[in-house]
């Protein structure tokens, strides 16, 4: 017997056939090569049953040759279903539009939380998510994804130290841990100012205590700036010694710069893919054009899309392929020496505190071999040398 | 005559070759599932149906299945898959 399952996929007609001989009708469909099934007496001059779709013109012949009449009084399966679909076709087109909008809502941000912050800096960290696009009822897919917002927002908000992103279905979770501001140490236990570094005294401001250099003296490392102990012989107070002792330091700083050296740099030129990515299937949906870059770096976004709360294996990635170029640079001598002056200055502000000056610069050396700059440079730097030393009070009862 | 006497020799042959008598004698070849399911092989036909009698036309004679609530699951030339309930098989000889 043959599976009834394929018939349907078929598709199937119930026929009725009523009048005379009906047995007679059903050899001669038998005999012809027609399947029927379920073959059902109604009363005593009607017979229902079903064939294939395929078999009903067949049976067309046989149905003239007897006395019987015969009507089709069901359809079912493959093609019919279909049919009956399409004339109900709202009902599909509804089934799928909530779908989509349970997607398109699934891939929206619905929620903001910011933990850790005061309201001040939530408020800003807020303003500045909602120009990066953050805000309710956006798409997550228009969103950079979570490691480069977390750098971004440390970035742009001076105040925080840290911030942790998630993306926990549509709400974005931010942990934010401030930077917390160190009160201006105040010297309470009794010091004394020493040099930090050998320098030549600049100017000296001295708040608290008693100075023990004057302008234009040479200093050692460890030696004493001001002092602590004020008073007479006799009766020493020590206090907190405070103030500001401006040195002159020396610095050397050694450079290297080849007169000719090579780049690479990105042209400006970019292409752009789009990929709906099913699986490990990747289906291109904008950007077909070969770029055709010799040398290119491609950076990839991806985008995984969910429904509710499963992540769908499909994902929407963005590619963006620049082009990069070798560059060469030359330099004439003059030109060099001069970028390796400001390579030197560069440097030396790494090493001295911010609140450093340079006031003078001198090439000691200066030789061009192999193609290279070699430099050596004296800067003259004004700093503040002083350091704080506690006085023990050991020896005093 | 002659119908007889090869009739005759088949029945012979059957018996003496141990051959399955349903293919050597065109007999029919019932199978039923307790009371719900008769299968008949190597019939030649319907002659009546309603739901209540089925009847078979056979090489020699007929088949009349009588019982209740009868449907036809398939149908073909030479086989026949009836449901319902099977009250009694009866071979009518002419």
């Amino acid at each position: 017997m043959k599976n009834q399952w394929i018939n349907l996929f078929a598709g199937t007609l119930r026929v009725k056939v009523t009048g005379k001989g009906i047995e007679r009708f059903l050899n001669q469909l038998t005999r012809s090569g027609i399947l029927i099934w379920n073959v059902k007496r109604h009363g005593t001059e009607a017979v229902t049953f079903q064939i294939n779709v395929q078999d009903a013109k067949k049976l067309r012949v046989p149905a003239r040759s007897s006395q019987c009449k015969i009507r089709f009084i069901e359809r079912a399966g493959g093609p019919f279903f279909l049919r009956r679909i399409w004339t109900n076709s709202g009902f599909l087109v509804g089934a799928a539009a909530f779908l989509i909008i349970l997607m398109f809502l699934s891939n929206m941000v619905w929620g903001i939380e910011i933990r850790g912050a005061s309201p001040a800096i939530e408020h800003q960290i807020r303003k500045e998510l909602a120009d990066m696009g953050v805000k309710h009822g956006s798409l997550q897919f228009t969103i950079k994804n979570v490691d480069l917002l977390q750098r971004d927002l440390t970035d742009k908000v001076k105040e925080i130290t840290w911030v942790g992103v998630e993306l926990r279905g549509t709400t974005y979770h931010f942990q934010v841990v401030e930077k917390e501001e160190p009160e201006k140490q105040q010297a309470y236990t009794p010091q004394h100012l020493v040099a930090a570094k050998k320098a030549t005294i600049v100017k000296m401001f001295v708040e608290e205590g008693e100075s023990m250099v004057q302008l234009n003296d040479v200093v050692q490392p460890g030696q004493l700036l001001v002092s602590g102990l004020i008073g007479k012989e006799e009766e020493k107070k020590p206090v907190p010694a405070r103030g500001e002792i401006l040195g002159e330091t020396w610095y050397k700083s050694l450079v290297e710069l080849p007169l000719q050296s090579t780049f690479q740099v990105f042209s400006g030129n970019e292409a752009r893919k789009y990929q709906l990515q099913l699986g490990k299937l990747s289906i291109p949906v904008w950007g077909f054009k070969k770029h055709g870059y010799n040398e290119f770096e491609s950076e990839e976004s991806m985008h995984q899309i969910k429904f509710l709360k499963w992540k769908l294996p499909i994902a929407f990635v963005a590619k963006t392929i620049r082009e990069r170029e070798e560059v060469t640079r030359t330099y004439t001598k003059a030109e060099a020496i001069k970028s390796a002056r400001e390579l030197a200055r560069k440097d030396i502000k790494k090493i001295i505190p911010e609140d450093a000056k340079i006031k003078g610069e001198e090439i000691l050396h200066q030789s061009i071999k192999n193609g290279k700059v070699r430099m050596s440079i004296h800067f003259q730097i004004i700093e503040d040398i002083a350091k704080g030393q506690p006085i023990i009070q050991g020896d005093e009862e | 005559m002659a119908k007889k006497w090869s009739q005759l020799i088949r029945n012979w042959m059957t018996q003496k070759m141990d051959l399955p008598p349903d293919v050597m004698m065109d007999l029919p070849r019932i199978t039923m599932i307790g009371q719900i399911h008769i299968y008949i092989e190597n019939h030649r036909g319907l002659l009546a149906f309603s739901d209540k009698e089925l009847r078979l036309l056979l090489k020699q004679g007929q088949l009349l299945v009588k019982g209740k609530a009868f449907v036809i699951k398939t149908i073909l030339p030479e086989e026949i898959l009836l449901e319902g309930k099977i009250d009694q098989v009866i071979y009518i000889n002419e």
